[in-house]
């Protein structure tokens, strides 16, 4: 009993570093939901190409993780930024199936010029901090992981900040009450939206640069996650970004003992058997959205 | 006043029409084979065949009933590791396995849309999507049955058909599965077509266009709903059937949701909701691809852009571009002839 208790101990700290990423990771879309009601498929790519941002910048300047982090959350920002005006922009007020499809296609766009340009190949992407390891307490931290959670911690504590607390945060909270009503109240929807995109695309950018040195960093990287980002919005509650953050956790949490107590495939089949259920028996979520159109 | 005359003569033009078509289909599909002679142009000409299954079966769920599914490769595995395995470990004749297939495909679809019947839009494309990878990991871990990422190798093509007084028709042969495929997909397309202009049709499409309408009626969605996952993931099954046997080789990454969105890419670039325009996207997106070979990778690039495109300004796809200068030039025509009456 005594020798479980590290382990344990030691697959919750995996877990939580594991779920911050997914939370970094799915908030951009959670917020993109939350304001717009549109999903962006290409999001997946933004983490991709985040992550060889990050890859490219830390080998360009001699191994500097912080700087490629930074690299990665403009490479976001700026991919958001496109992909809002050059879509959805277009199709404001359409049906939603069509800029989901046409996201679609922005994915496979990225994904495949990326494979391109970069080859199928993994690349290695070592972060200097990942062999830089604290013992406390019989438990094994990387400094890596003490950085994924500080970093989590702070993007999180900053877009509340930033929601609750600034103009432009009570803002896009009131454009996603009604869209309308906002609009009549005098908020540029046009830029708040595009705010949206470029906060939550760098968000996708960042969890990239995180999600680099544990994945296999091919063009495909991103995709593998997405899936998962897709089960943590619905399972916490789609547009919700504190059923995210606990959703995130969760699924962190659940694919590490998964991982530790059955195999690697199965994490996958019990996440998505966990949406299913989710779905079927609680369509709205952990912490229901405020819409009744969409179940 | 419509005179009765003309209403009855425009009924048998139709029927003489579609009569007409279909015996354009059944010549395209004879002489098809006969022009591209090398096995490798008769092997895509077999995919563009199994293509064509797979995106009227996509069309039906999500251009008739208006549910967006991103699991539809999801179904094609099923139905092909069904009946493979039957095939393979059990030694099952082919076309018992095949309705094994289909039907285990179709029930997969009922038992997804038990789920998603409920919902909407995004949930109903991420519970798919989910369902998808649900799949593809059931594929990838259950080893003993589906020999994982390794795959199942050796897959027999369906038995020969001997018919007294004629040649036997030897399935080994790619002209002949060419044919065995196309007649099947010409058969599911004039069925489909048919149920699709019942009332049947008219049922998807009034819970297409809004449910709550349709309830009031006595039109009851989840139930057409339901049907229309069976039918269109049962065709899914059908493809993945056929698609084992040719190829003789099964690995679950040929069901990966990449390929779920292929399949949707050509239902979105030909058009939904007319079936012809599925079947035309399904072409251009099998022959398409392999005449871009020499830009390599940039293929896929093109695909993708494609998609992006016509979502944003065709709505109606390419079948939709083609119907609207139809309409045009019609309307020309018309006036024209008037014209020259006055």
């Amino acid at each position: 009993m005594l020798d479980l208790l590290p382990i344990l101990a030691q697959q919750i700290i995996n877990g939580l570093v594991l779920g911050s990423i997914y939370v970094l990771a799915t908030l951009g879309l959670t917020l993109i939901f939350g304001v717009l009601g549109q999903i962006n498929f290409a999001h997946a790519d933004f983490m991709t190409l985040g992550a060889f941002a990050a890859y490219f910048v830390a080998r360009a300047s001699g191994g500097n993780y912080l700087i490629a982090i930074v690299a990665a959350l403009l490479v976001g920002a700026l991919l958001g930024l496109v992909v809002n005006q050059a879509v959805f922009s277009l199709l404001r007020g359409q049906d939603e199936t069509r800029p989901l499809v046409a996201t679609i296609g922005v994915s496979v766009l990225l994904e495949n010029a990326a494979l391109a340009f970069l080859g199928p190949v993994p690349y290695t992407f070592d972060s200097p901090y990942s062999s830089q390891v604290i013992r406390a307490a019989g438990m094994y931290f990387t400094m890596q992981s003490v950085l994924v959670m500080f970093i989590a911690v702070l993007a999180v504590g900053s877009l509340y900040a930033f929601l609750k607390l600034t103009f432009v945060g009570k803002a896009l909270r009131a454009l996603s009450q009604d869209q309308e009503a906002a609009g009549l109240m005098g908020i540029n929807k046009k830029a708040l939206i595009a705010l949206t995109f470029v906060v939550g695309s760098a968000f996708a950018g960042l969890a990239g640069a995180m999600l680099g040195p544990i994945l296999v960093l091919t063009p495909f990287a991103g995709a593998t996650v997405i899936v998962k980002c897709f089960a943590i919005v619905i399972i916490g509650g789609f547009g919700n970004v504190e059923g995210t953050i606990v959703a995130g956790l969760m699924i962190g949490l659940i694919e590490s003992f998964t991982t530790q107590m059955l195999s690697p495939g199965m994490s996958d089949i019990v996440v998505f058997g966990i949406l299913l259920l989710t779905l079927a028996v609680r369509p709205t979520g952990l912490i229901a959205e405020r819409r009744e159109e969409n179940v | 006043m419509v005179d009765p005359m003309t209403l009855s003569n425009t009924r048998s033009a139709r029927g003489t029409s579609r009569w007409l078509g279909l015996l354009t289909c059944v010549a395209v599909i004879v002489v098809l084979p006969l022009i591209f002679r090398d096995a490798y142009w008769r092997g895509i000409i077999t995919i563009c065949a199994i293509n064509i299954l797979l995106a009227i079966g996509l069309d039906f769920i999500f251009g008739f009933a208006g549910q967006l599914s991103l699991g539809h490769s999801a179904f094609a595995g099923i139905g092909a590791y069904t009946s493979t395995v039957l095939v393979t470990a059990l030694g099952a004749n082919f076309w018992v396995a095949l309705v094994c297939g289909v039907v285990c495909a179709g029930l997969a679809g009922v038992l997804l849309s038990a789920f998603a019947v409920r919902l909407k839009g995004h949930y109903l494309a991420i519970a798919s999507l989910g369902f998808a990878v649900i799949t593809y990991q059931i594929l990838v871990n259950w080893i003993s049955v589906t020999q994982g990422p390794l795959g199942i190798y050796g897959i027999p093509p369906p038995p020969s058909i001997s018919i007294p007084g004629l040649q036997t028709i030897n399935f080994s042969n790619h002209q002949a599965f060419f044919y065995l495929v196309s007649a099947f997909a010409l058969l599911t397309y004039v069925l489909l077509r048919n149920l699709t202009r019942s009332p049947i049709g008219d049922a998807l499409t009034a819970v297409r266009e809004d449910e709550i309408s349709a309830a009031s009626l006595g039109i009851k969605g989840t139930k057409w709903k339901m049907m229309a996952f069976g039918i269109g993931c049962a065709i899914a099954g059908l493809a993945g059937c056929f698609y084992a046997s040719f190829i003789g080789t099964l690995v679950p990454d040929a069901f990966f949701i990449t390929e779920s969105f292929m399949i949707l890419a050509m239902v979105v670039i030909g058009g939904r909701g007319n079936l012809w325009g599925a079947v035309l996207g399904a072409v251009l997106l099998t022959v398409v691809p392999e005449l871009l070979r020499g830009i390599g990778d940039f293929r896929l690039v093109a695909y993708g852009l494609a998609l992006t495109l016509v979502a944003l300004f065709l709505p109606g796809g390419l079948s939709g571009v083609l119907i609207q200068s139809a309409r045009r030039f019609n309307g020309s025509v018309t006036r024209a002839k008037s014209e020259t009456h006055a």
